[in-house]
């Protein structure tokens, strides 16, 4: 039990001056998701049978690789952040909140390079 | 971690029962959460029967009914009983509103009534609103301003200018808002609540105060600002009829406008 | 309880009471440097300023031409000529200044064109002294106690003044005439505290509740103007109480005075705008006393309006919908709530409520409290103030205008700080208190704790309430006080046998309650027999058996005593026709025409 005063406690630390940028963020990637994802779906409906060659060959149609690395950055970025706010509201221990928040950044930046280094090496590499 | 179930000493039992006189025709009944802090056991609601025919159409009213003539151990808040005060806010038919505006006939089934939810209780329908109170007084709910007001009038502010603080100020402090918010429940101890932040739009967007930047400054945290999600409980539940949400994506908005 | 022990605490002063009155004083007191501790038995916007609608008056000038002095003729006439001149002439000259600090500390008036205080006609507010209609009452549309007194909790917090909220206030500490302190009961822990000051500030508030209908919130009780009885001091003028002519049919909730200030009319059964008969001039917009009249009169002569005839009819749907929701949007929620009208469409039901109380603790300008000592009517009572409703100043004399409410409690909370700056000095020692100090507090509370008797608080509240509504209303015969007087007495004996059934240290309210109604019922005895005792017609005292005003006799201001027995003593004030300065001359008593 603290025995510090009500207004103490809600004062804290004071204001981080920050989260503006998290909020922003989060809704400019929202709608570059709208519109990436609108361009995605109709994308799919031009393939006609799903076969690995042509999907492959979609890919490495270069307005494709840049569409799709786009996609893949904006949907991790947005990931990211919406996780972050999970994480926020949900986890509170000061440890299990700091860990969580960097095992977040750390594997959404790992799906990252995955996903831009398959696209990449679709788009420049030879086909395998 | 959040936590999801009444820790086992909030768990509630099933209290006791006092029934009506035989013969009455309009009989109503009120499931009320009871807690005696005295007593130390847990939690439990007891069911009324009340004379409908002998009582006001409030829900207040019945309350009132019940500790004059049932049970005078029954513990509420209540004063101005027209809506202005504040004091009676409790969880109605599973929402927060004022006893005192809340009509009994407007709730089918029995009438369950709680306190003000997540709130610790200090007994029965009475919540603890000291964190409350202080989150309203941490965001400087006063007018600040450097240019030294006339000294024989008034300061002037237009019609259009008055308007914008109408509504925000009219908030009664009842805490119907902040409760009702899942956010609020998770993080009351550092996300700042509706009730606080329509109190900081109220300044925002006050002609005559100065401190606006500084009042921007102070909320622009990820917690106490923006731990809101948009999920307008506060709207929905206001009795005042008051658009915390909305003012609350104002302040967002001002947020935004000054950095670009 | 008997091994108890108290908080002790020590401030430059107390307040007790946290409405627009006490909270002007307390940061008024902070901001001038003096620790305060403001008691409160609720949290401080949830008093009961905070339902006050109208506006508060002030000739400010801003609709038209006002002078103060106008102002303070209103105030003499409304008052029957029992408000002290001295103190209205120090309240209506201060309206000015109040409103504007009031505004300046950001108060959310309504506002002109070209962005000045909104200013709307009230009942009794005339210009060039009683000829035209003054636009005086500045208005924060219809809920400017709540803007009010919001405002002033923020000055609270801004000047960190110190409150202790939720402690009801228990008894006064008096040692040889002199207050030194206050107990009050924490309702959080059920622990007795006691404080220890210079100076203790009463602002409780008037006892609305003594009566079964009325506007007051549940809260209000008296407990000041108890407080001071329970001393041995006396209260003043408590015959006249005041009755609102538009409290809801059945319901009780206020509508305010502004709706007819913006042009609203009452009517009776047939239609008829009846209160051009009453009053000429003023017609709907006569002082409070005669319009309440009036509308007893119509429904006793059977022109009421619903099925049983009882009630009257206040319109406002000519006004339109704009002018309702810019100007009165509280009001149309109200009767929406409580009367379910839709006021743009139909009358609202009403009917004179119990309001206002003009008599309580005699206090002068500077908010000391008076009594009648060796022979000396105006003898300050030491270490003792009184503000706002639970004062008698005279501000109000026997009936109170509309809007001078809302004035009374920031310039006589303000007036309270200014006076305690002269007179006392930040951080002054304190002498011990007496070995007894508050033990007969004690004594009491814990009596009351295990009362084990045979009736309930709400059975005995309920007989009071009645008795009060029945023999103490709008008008009054001798025969009728006197079995209202008998059935009080016997009502007071029965608290005797009173019944608590909440033993608990934590919140008990039922024990809260007890003491309050303890409280009321010293209240509504000197009301009912300093009603008995007047024998005349003056403001809201309507004698029918002596209808006129007789200021031979009757000019002056009951002082009442009240004993743990119930038994009262009587003595008189004479009425202060003095004004202050030579600003502006004594208006002498005349016939009240409006």
């Amino acid at each position: 039990m603290s025995l510090r005063s009500p207004l103490g406690r809600v004062l804290g630390s004071g204001s981080a001056k920050d989260g503006t940028g998290h909020w922003w963020a989060q809704r400019v990637s929202a709608a570059g998701l709208l519109l990436l994802g609108a361009w995605f779906l109709w994308s799919l409906t031009e393939l006609t049978d799903f076969a690995h060659a042509e999907v492959v060959a979609w890919i490495a149609q270069p307005w494709n690789s840049v569409m799709l690395l786009m996609l893949c950055c904006t949907l991790a970025w947005h990931s990211t952040l919406g996780v972050q706010v999970v994480i926020e509201d949900y986890v509170h221990g000061p440890m299990l909140k700091v860990i969580a928040l960097l095992v977040n950044r750390f594997v959404h930046v790992f799906v990252t390079f995955v996903a831009v280094f398959a696209v990449m090496r679709i788009s420049l590499g030879e086909s395998p | 971690m959040a936590e999801f179930r009444l820790p086992p000493n909030s768990r509630i039992r099933k209290g006791q029962h006092f029934a009506a006189a035989s013969g009455l025709k309009n009989v109503r009944r009120f499931a009320v959460y009871r807690y005696d802090p005295d007593g130390g056991e847990n939690p439990r609601v007891d069911t009324y029967d009340v004379d409908m025919d002998s009582c006001g159409p409030m829900v207040l009213d019945a309350l009132i009914k019940i500790k004059n003539e049932i049970d005078p151990t029954l513990t509420f808040r209540r004063s101005c009983r027209e809506g202005i005060c504040g004091s009676c806010a409790m969880n109605i038919d599973g929402a927060n509103t004022l006893a005192c505006t809340i009509a009994s006939d407007s709730v089918r089934g029995d009438v369950r009534i709680y306190p003000l939810p997540h709130m610790p209780v200090v007994k029965d329908l009475v919540p603890d609103l000291t964190n409350f109170y202080a989150q309203y007084a941490s965001i400087k709910p006063w007018l600040q301003s450097r240019t030294p007001a006339p000294p024989d009038r008034e300061r002037l502010q237009s019609k259009a200018e008055q308007e914008r603080i109408d509504e925000p100020a009219a908030c009664i402090l009842c805490a119907c808002c902040s409760t009702s918010c899942p956010s609020y429940w998770w993080n009351s101890d550092r996300y700042l609540g509706p009730a606080a932040l329509l109190a900081a739009y109220r300044w925002l967007v006050d002609s005559r105060d100065e401190a606006t930047g500084e009042r921007l400054d102070d909320l622009e945290d990820p917690f106490r600002l923006y731990r809101c999600h948009t999920i307008m409980n506060c709207t929905q539940t206001c009795p005042k009829g008051l658009n915390p949400a909305r003012a609350i994506a104002e302040t967002k908005k001002m947020l935004v406008e000054r950095r670009h | 309880m008997s091994d108890f022990e108290f908080i002790d605490h020590s401030y430059d002063v107390v307040v007790i009471g946290a409405g627009g009155a006490g909270l002007r004083a307390t940061f008024g007191l902070a901001e001038g440097g003096f620790s305060t501790a403001c008691i409160t038995k609720v949290f401080p916007t949830r008093s009961h300023t905070v339902a006050a609608q109208g506006g508060i008056s002030a000739a400010l000038g801003n609709m038209g031409a006002d002078d103060w002095r106008w102002h303070m003729y209103d105030t003499i006439k409304g008052s029957d000529w029992l408000g002290d001149q001295d103190a209205i002439e120090y309240m209506c000259k201060e309206a000015a200044d109040a409103v504007i600090e009031l505004e300046h500390y950001g108060v959310p008036f309504s506002r002109t064109e070209d962005g000045r205080i909104y200013q709307r006609p009230f009942g009794g507010m005339t210009t060039h002294y009683g000829e035209g209609t003054a636009q005086r009452t500045c208005a924060a549309a219809d809920r400017t106690g709540h803007a009010m007194l919001h405002t002033l909790y923020q000055q609270s917090l801004k000047h960190h003044a110190e409150f202790f909220i939720e402690y009801f206030a228990v008894d006064l500490i008096m040692e040889d005439g002199a207050c030194r302190g206050v107990v009050a009961i924490d309702l959080a822990t059920g622990r007795l505290h006691r404080f220890r000051s210079h100076m203790v500030i009463l602002a409780t508030g008037g006892y609305g509740r003594a009566y079964f209908s009325c506007t007051s919130a549940h809260t209000c009780t008296g407990d000041g103007n108890a407080m001071v009885l329970r001393a041995g001091l006396p209260v003043q003028d408590m015959e006249f109480v005041q009755f609102h002519p538009t409290g809801i049919y059945g319901a009780g909730m206020l509508i305010t005075e502004g709706v007819r200030g913006e042009g609203g009319y009452l009517t009776n059964a047939d239609g008829e705008r009846f209160m051009e008969r009453y009053a000429p001039n003023a017609k709907d917009l006569a002082s409070r006393d005669v319009v309440s009249r009036s509308m007893t009169i119509e429904i006793r002569e059977g022109r009421g309006v619903g099925a049983e005839k009882d009630h009257i009819y206040l319109h406002l749907e000519h006004l339109g919908p704009e002018v309702i929701n810019e100007r009165l949007p509280g009001i149309a929620e109200s009767a929406r709530i409580f009367a379910a009208v839709d006021v743009t469409r139909a009358p609202i039901p009403v009917l004179p409520t119990v309001h206002y109380n003009m008599g309580g603790i005699p206090a002068n300008y500077n908010g000391e409290v008076v009594t009648s000592r060796d022979g000396n009517p105006d003898a300050a009572v030491a270490g003792l103030m009184a503000v706002g409703e639970a004062a008698c100043v005279s501000v109000h004399g026997a009936n109170r205008l509309g809007s001078n409410s809302l004035l009374d409690l920031v310039v006589f909370g303000r007036a309270a700080a200014k006076h305690c700056a002269k007179i006392l000095r930040p951080g002054q020692r304190h002498a011990p208190f007496s070995a007894d100090a508050g033990q007969n507090s004690v004594a009491r509370i814990d009596a009351l704790r295990n009362a084990k008797g045979g009736r309930s608080t709400a059975e005995i509240r309920l007989e009071m309430q009645k008795t009060m509504q029945n023999h103490a209303a709008v008008f009054r015969t001798g025969e009728s006080l006197g079995e209202g007087v008998e059935k009080l007495r016997s009502t007071f004996a029965s608290f005797a046998d009173v019944r608590v059934s909440d033993r608990s240290m934590i919140w008990n309210t039922d024990l809260v309650e007890t003491m309050e109604l303890e409280n009321l019922l010293l209240n509504a005895t000197a009301t009912i027999e300093s009603a008995a005792n007047r024998r005349e017609s003056r403001g809201a005292h309507a004698r029918e058996d002596f209808p006129d005003r007789d200021d031979t006799n009757w000019m002056k201001h009951t002082l009442s005593w009240v004993d743990e027995a119930g038994k009262v003593a009587f003595d008189y004030r004479p009425v202060h026709l003095d004004t202050l300065t030579d600003e502006v001359e004594s208006v002498p008593p005349k016939a009240r025409v409006y």
